[in-house]
C-alpha cells in the first residue's frame, strides 16, 4: 500500500503540467504577406458600421498590402475584451482610449504607441482636445469624438412653466426650478443609481469653483487640499436641498430603459437632465420611432457660480480616441492618422456618429442642439476630462460613491475630499 | 463545515448494511501497485485536474494577488505587503457591506426560523393536498435569484408597483423613493425578498426532520393529554434541534456570500446601503481594476466564512454528535 | 447562493443501489393532528404568499402596460397574447436559453462523469493518501466560487482565452461542483455490496471493467441526483456567466436582468420574458422533484 503513495503527487503534478500548458498563443501577423492590422471599434449598428467598413477599404485600397480586420463590437462588450486584451498584452493594432488615469496606466505597463512624432500634424490640428490624452507631454491616442457636459431639456415644459430665458448663473437655476415645480413638472433627472451622473455635477462644480491651475495640479500631484473642492460640494448640497430631482433618482439608473434618466427626460417626466453629448443618441434609442425629443430638445451650458475662481466659460467633458499599441505595426499609425482626417472626420459628423475634433469637419454638424454644444467646446479656454477618466477608476470610483452619497443626504462636502484624497493617497 | 475525515470514512447510508467500514475490501486487486496507481489516476486525475485548476488554482491566486497592487495587466511587481487588507479593513463601504451581510445572516435566521417551522408544522398534519402545498411552497427556491429579483422589482415599483397600490387602498403610502430606493428600508426589502426566495428550503428540510421524529414520544404524551401545541413545545421542536442548526448553518453561509439578488434588486445602492462583501469585490475588481483589493476582500471573505463555520461547529453543531450518539444508543437514529 | 453542503455523517436520503424496494413515503403522524378549517386558512395564505408573486408575474404578461397601470392588482381583461407572442418569437429568448441549455448540459455531464469516476477509487479503493484525497475534495465545499471569481475570471479570459464561451463558464462551474458531488457518490458506491465485485473479479473483469459494468448502472439514482443540482445549480447561475458572458452568448438569468432593465416601463414585456424564462426551470423540477428534494434533504437530514 505504501508503494501507492505517489498518486496524489502524480496527479498533482499532471495538473499542474496541464494548467502550465494553457498559455495564450500569439499569431495575428500577416498570414499571406499582408500586413494585418486589428481594428475594435463600438459602431456596431449602421450607419456607423458600414460607413467604418467603407472607410478601411478607402485605407487599404490606397495601402495596398494592409488588411484591416474589423471588430465592430457593443460598448460594455468591447470593455470587457479589451481589459482582457491588456491583460495578455494581447491588444488589437487600432483600439479606443477613453484618455486619463486609465490610459495613464496602459502607457506605465508599456501597452500604448507613443504618437507624438508620427502624427505631429494630426495633433497641432486638434489643437487643445488632445490635453486629455497626453502624459508628461507625450501624446499617445487621438481624440476623434470630444463632447461636453451641459442641460440638455425638454423646451415645451419649460415654455408651459414660463422660463423664457436659460438661466446662466445658480440662482436664475433656482429659479428656473421653483418655476417648473410650480407648474407641476419635476425639474430634473438624475441617475445616481449608477453615480456617475450625479458625479458630473459636483465635477461641473469643481470646475467652476476652482482655477485651472488647481485642477491641472491635481490630476499630476493627487492633491485635493484646495479649499475649492469643498466650496464644490457645499454648492452641489445646496442644490440637492431644493430637491429638484426626479422622484427615486437615488436608484435611476442613468440610460437604460425608459424610467432611466434619460427615459424620463424623452418621455416627458422632467423638463432637463445633466448628461453628456451622447444624450440625443441615447433617446432616440429609448423611442419608437427613433427620433427622441426631436425638434424640442435644448441644451445649454453648466451655469456660472458667483465668486468661483473657475473660468464660468470653461467646460467639463471627454471622449474617444483612437490608440496605436506598442507593437502595432507602422501602418497603424497611418491609418489612425487617415481616421482623423478631413475627409473622415466630415463623413463621420454628416452621420451624427459623434462630435468631430477636426475644425474641418465641425461645419458637417447638422443637429442644432449639438451645434449648440460644439460651440461652446470649441470656445471653451480648456475642456476638463471627467473626472473619473481623469483620475482612474481607482479614485474616480472612491469619488463617484461618496458623491451619491451626499445625493442621499449622507455625506458632506468635507467626506468627498476626505474619500477622493483617501483613495488617491493609495495611488501614490 | 460539519465534516471531520475519520467520520467521513465509515460515511454510508444506514439503509445499506453492506457498507461497514470493518468489511472494507482487501486490496487483493489484480495487478500490481502499479497498476492500482495507474487506475487511480486514471479514475481520479481528470476530475482532480479540473479542481485544481479551477478551484485550488485561483484561490492561491487570489491569496496571491491580495499582497500586489495591481491592475490587471503587466506582470505583478508592486509587492505592498498586507496594504490591501488594511485598506479593506479601513474602507467604509466594505465595513458596512460586511454589516449588511451580518444583518442579512441574523435577519434570515430569525425571520425563517419561525415562519419556516410554523409552515412545517402546519404541513406535518394530516391535511388533504399535502404532496402539492409542499412543491408550491419550494417553487421559489427553484427559481434563479436574478428571476426572483426581476419579479419582486416590479412588484415594488413605486408608486405603480403592486405591493404600493394594494398599500395605499387600505391607506398606506409608500416610501417616496420606492421601498428600494430609500436608504432606511432597501436592505429590509432585500432581506424581505430573500426570505420569500429561500423559505421553501427551510420548510422542506424541516418537514424531512419533523418526518423523522418517533411517532411512538409523541403517541406516548398524547396518550399523557398533551395538548397539539405542548407536543410541539416540549417534544418535536426539540427533536428539530439537528435539522434546525445544519439549516441554519447552511442559511449563514449563504448570507455571507450575497451577490445576485443585491446585483439586480439595488446594485448595492441607493447610497451603498445594499452592499455585501461580494458586491463590494466584484466591483473593486471587474470595475476599478484594484484586482489587489479584491483579492484582499475575497480572501477576508473567505477567512470570514470560515471563522463562522469553525465557530458554529465548536458552538452549535458539536451538541448534535453528543444528542445522536445519545439518540442512536436509544434506538432512535436519523 | 446556499449550496447545500453535505455532512457524510448523515443519512443521504436516496435508495442505496442495494435497495430495490419502493421507497416508503413518509407517513404523517397520526400524532401531528388533522386538518382543521384554521389549518387549511393557514395553508391558504401561505400558497397565496408563496405564489403571488409568481402567478402576478404570469398574469401580468397576459395584460397591456395600460391595463397594470390603471390597475396593478387586477386581471387579464381582456387576455392579450401579444407580449407572449413576442417573447416567443423575438429571437434573444432562444438565444439566450440554448446558452444556458448548453452551459448547463457540459456542466452536468462534466460533473457526473468526472465524479463518478472520482467517487469510485475514491469509495472502493485501498491505496495511500486516499482519505487525503478526499478530504482535499472537502475542504473544496468550503470554497464558494465568490471567494475566487476575480483570479478565475483573469485564468478564464486571459490565461485561457475563453472568455465568453460556453466551456470557460461550465469549466468551472463543474469544478466548483465536484466537491459536493464527490461526497454525495462516494457513499453510495461504498454501498455496493462486495460480493457483486468478487464475483465480477472472479469472472475475469478488470476493476476497470467492474466500473462500467456493474457501478455506473448500479449508481443511477446517485448519479440522477448529482446531474439534477448541478444542472439547476448552472441554469439558475449569474455571476460567473455575468463576469465571463456577453452579447449573445449570454444565459436566461443575465438575459432576464437585462430585459428588465433595459424596458423597464415596458412591465408586461419583462413579466412575459421571465415568466417564460421561469418556465424550463418549473418543469424541470416538477419532473426531478423528488431527485431534487431528495438531494437536498440528504444534504441536511438531521
Amino acid at each position: 500500500m505504501k508503494r501507492t503513495a505517489f498518486i496524489p503527487t502524480l496527479v498533482l503534478a499532471t495538473a499542474l503540467a496541464a494548467l502550465a500548458a494553457c498559455g495564450s498563443d500569439d499569431g495575428d501577423d500577416s498570414a499571406d504577406g499582408k500586413t494585418v492590422i486589428t481594428w475594435w471599434h463600438n459602431s456596431n449598428n449602421d450607419p456607423g458600421k458600414s460607413y467604418y467598413e467603407q472607410v478601411a477599404k478607402a485605407f487599404e485600397s490606397d495601402h495596398p498590402g494592409v488588411d484591416i480586420k474589423i471588430e465592430a463590437m457593443q460598448h460594455e462588450d468591447m470593455l470587457t475584451k479589451l481589459d482582457a486584451a491588456f491583460q495578455s498584452g494581447d491588444t488589437p493594432d487600432v483600439y479606443m482610449e477613453r484618455g486619463g488615469g486609465e490610459l495613464a496606466d496602459h502607457v506605465e505597463a508599456g501597452l500604448t504607441k507613443d504618437l507624438s512624432e508620427s502624427s505631429a500634424d494630426v495633433i497641432s490640428e486638434l489643437g487643445g482636445s488632445v490635453a486629455g490624452w497626453q502624459t508628461d507631454g507625450k501624446t499617445y491616442a487621438l481624440p476623434f469624438s470630444v463632447g461636453v457636459v451641459g442641460f440638455w431639456y425638454n423646451k415645451d415644459l419649460l415654455a408651459q412653466a414660463g422660463v423664457t430665458a436659460m438661466p446662466t448663473t445658480w440662482d436664475e437655476m433656482d429659479q428656473v426650478v421653483g418655476q417648473l415645480k410650480a407648474a407641476g413638472i419635476e425639474p430634473i433627472s438624475v441617475g445616481a443609481g449608477d453615480k456617475w451622473p450625479a458625479a458630473h455635477y459636483w465635477y461641473y462644480f469643481a470646475v467652476r469653483e476652482c482655477s485651472h491651475d488647481v485642477l491641472t495640479d491635481a490630476v499630476t500631484s493627487l492633491d485635493f487640499t484646495d479649499e475649492c473642492f469643498v466650496r464644490a460640494g457645499e454648492d452641489l448640497e445646496d442644490f440637492v436641498g431644493q430637491d429638484p430631482f426626479n422622484k427615486g433618482f437615488l436608484s435611476t439608473e442613468a440610460q437604460t430603459g425608459p424610467t432611466s434618466a434619460s427615459g424620463l427626460l424623452v418621455t416627458g417626466k422632467v423638463a432637463m437632465e445633466l448628461q453628456g453629448h451622447w444624450e440625443p443618441g441615447v433617446m432616440q434609442g429609448l423611442t419608437e420611432d427613433k427620433v427622441g425629443l426631436g425638434d424640442k430638445l435644448g441644451w445649454f451650458p453648466f451655469p456660472a457660480v458667483d465668486g468661483g475662481e473657475g473660468d464660468p466659460a470653461a467646460a467639463l467633458g471627454g471622449g474617444d480616441a483612437w490608440a496605436v499599441s506598442e507593437g502595432a505595426p507602422d501602418e497603424a499609425v497611418d491609418f489612425v492618422n487617415y481616421l482623423l482626417s478631413d475627409e473622415v472626420q466630415q463623413g463621420f459628423a454628416e452621420k451624427d456618429m459623434g462630435l468631430p475634433t477636426n475644425p474641418a469637419a465641425i461645419g458637417s454638424v447638422s443637429d442644432p442642439a449639438l451645434a449648440a454644444l460644439l460651440e461652446v467646446r470649441d470656445s471653451a479656454p480648456y475642456v476638463q476630462l471627467y473626472f473619473d477618466t481623469a483620475f482612474g477608476q481607482s479614485v474616480g470610483g472612491a469619488m463617484n460613491d461618496e458623491i451619491a452619497l451626499l445625493f442621499a443626504g449622507e455625506a458632506s462636502p468635507q467626506d468627498i475630499v476626505d474619500a477622493t484624497q483617501e483613495a488617491a493617497d493609495a495611488e501614490k | 463545515m460539519t465534516v471531520s475525515t475519520d467520520r467521513a470514512a465509515g460515511a454510508a447510508a444506514p439503509s445499506a448494511p453492506a457498507a461497514h467500514p470493518g468489511r472494507r475490501r482487501r486490496s487483493g486487486a489484480p495487478g500490481g501497485a502499479l497498476r492500482t496507481a495507474l487506475e487511480v489516476l486514471f479514475f481520479v486525475g481528470p476530475a482532480l485536474a479540473l479542481f485544481l485548476v479551477f478551484v485550488v488554482w485561483p484561490i492561491i491566486r487570489a491569496a496571491q494577488f491580495s499582497l500586489y497592487r495591481w491592475k490587471g495587466f503587466g506582470p505583478l511587481t508592486d509587492f505592498v505587503g498586507l496594504d490591501n487588507y488594511s485598506t479593506v479593513l479601513h474602507n467604509e463601504v466594505f465595513t458596512d457591506a460586511f454589516t449588511h451581510n451580518l444583518f442579512i445572516v441574523v435577519g434570515s435566521v430569525l425571520l425563517q426560523m419561525p415562519l419556516g417551522l410554523a409552515i412545517a408544522l402546519l404541513l406535518n398534519r394530516r391535511i388533504r393536498g399535502q404532496g402539492l402545498l409542499r412543491t408550491i411552497v419550494f417553487v421559489p427556491y427553484v427559481l434563479a435569484e436574478v428571476i426572483a429579483s426581476v419579479v419582486w422589482l416590479q412588484l415594488l415599483q413605486p408608486e405603480y408597483g403592486v405591493i404600493d397600490s394594494l398599500l395605499s387602498s387600505v391607506g398606506i403610502a409608500g416610501p417616496e423613493q420606492g421601498w428600494l430606493g430609500t436608504p432606511d428600508y432597501a436592505l429590509w426589502t432585500v432581506l424581505v425578498v430573500l426570505t420569500w426566495k429561500y423559505l421553501g428550503l427551510a420548510v422542506l428540510l424541516f418537514l424531512a426532520g419533523l418526518q423523522g421524529i418517533p411517532t411512538d414520544v409523541v403517541e406516548a404524551a398524547q396518550i399523557d393529554g398533551a395538548s397539539w401545541w405542548q407536543v410541539q413545545r416540549w417534544i418535536t421542536i426539540p427533536l428539530l434541534g439537528p435539522t434546525l442548526r445544519v439549516w441554519a448553518f447552511l442559511s449563514m453561509i449563504g448570507s455571507l456570500q450575497l451577490f445576485d439578488m443585491v446585483w439586480v434588486l439595488t446594485g448595492g445602492g441607493p447610497a451603498n446601503s445594499t452592499t455585501s462583501m461580494a458586491t463590494f469585490l466584484v466591483t473593486e475588481g471587474t470595475k476599478r481594476h484594484n484586482y489587489g483589493i479584491a483579492a484582499a476582500a475575497s480572501v477576508i471573505l473567505f477567512v470570514v466564512a470560515l471563522v463562522f463555520a469553525l465557530l458554529y461547529q465548536l458552538l452549535v453543531l458539536r451538541r448534535d454528535t453528543h444528542d445522536r450518539t445519545r439518540l442512536a444508543r436509544a434506538g432512535g437514529g436519523a | 447562493m446556499s449550496r447545500p453542503l453535505i455532512d457524510p455523517d448523515r443519512d443521504l436520503g436516496v435508495p442505496a443501489p442495494g435497495d430495490l424496494r419502493p421507497r416508503k413515503r413518509p407517513r404523517p403522524s397520526a400524532a401531528q393532528g388533522g386538518g382543521s378549517p384554521l389549518v387549511y386558512v393557514g395553508a391558504l395564505v401561505v400558497v397565496a404568499l408563496t405564489l403571488g408573486p409568481v402567478l402576478y408575474a404570469v398574469l401580468g404578461g397576459f395584460r397591456t402596460n395600460a391595463q397594470i397601470a390603471e390597475s396593478p392588482a387586477g386581471l387579464p381583461d381582456p387576455w392579450v397574447l401579444d407580449n407572449y407572442r413576442r417573447v416567443l418569437t423575438g429571437g434573444t429568448f432562444w438565444r439566450y436559453a440554448l446558452n444556458s441549455a448548453a452551459v448547463a448540459v457540459i456542466t452536468t455531464a462534466l460533473v457526473v462523469v468526472l465524479g463518478l469516476m472520482a467517487a469510485y477509487p475514491l469509495a472502493r479503493y485501498r491505496f495511500r493518501g486516499r482519505e487525503t484525497l478526499y478530504v482535499a475534495f472537502l475542504v473544496g465545499l468550503l470554497f464558494p466560487a465568490t471567494v475566487a471569481i476575480i483570479p478565475l475570471f483573469i485564468l478564464v479570459t486571459r490565461d485561457l482565452q475563453m472568455g465568453n464561451t460556453w466551456w470557460g463558464v461550465a469549466l468551472p462551474q463543474a469544478a466548483f461542483a465536484l466537491p459536493i458531488t464527490v461526497v454525495i457518490l462516494r457513499p453510495f458506491l461504498m454501498a455496493i455490496p462486495d460480493e457483486l465485485e468478487e464475483a465480477a473479479l472472479m469472472d475475469g473483469a478488470s476493476r476497470v471493467g467492474f466500473f462500467f459494468r456493474v457501478v455506473v448502472p448500479l449508481s443511477g439514482p446517485g448519479t440522477v441526483t448529482v446531474g439534477v443540482l448541478a444542472f439547476v445549480a448552472s441554469w439558475n447561475a449569474y455571476l460567473l456567466p455575468l463576469l465571463l458572458l456577453q452579447g449573445d452568448m449570454k444565459t436566461l438569468p443575465l438575459g432576464v436582468a437585462d430585459y428588465s432593465s433595459q424596458y423597464s416601463s415596458d412591465a408586461a414585456g419583462v413579466f412575459a420574458f421571465t415568466t417564460v424564462a421561469m418556465i424550463p426551470a418549473l418543469v424541470f423540477f416538477l419532473a426531478m422533484q423528488q431527485r431534487i428534494v431528495g438531494g437536498l434533504q440528504g444534504a441536511v437530514k438531521g
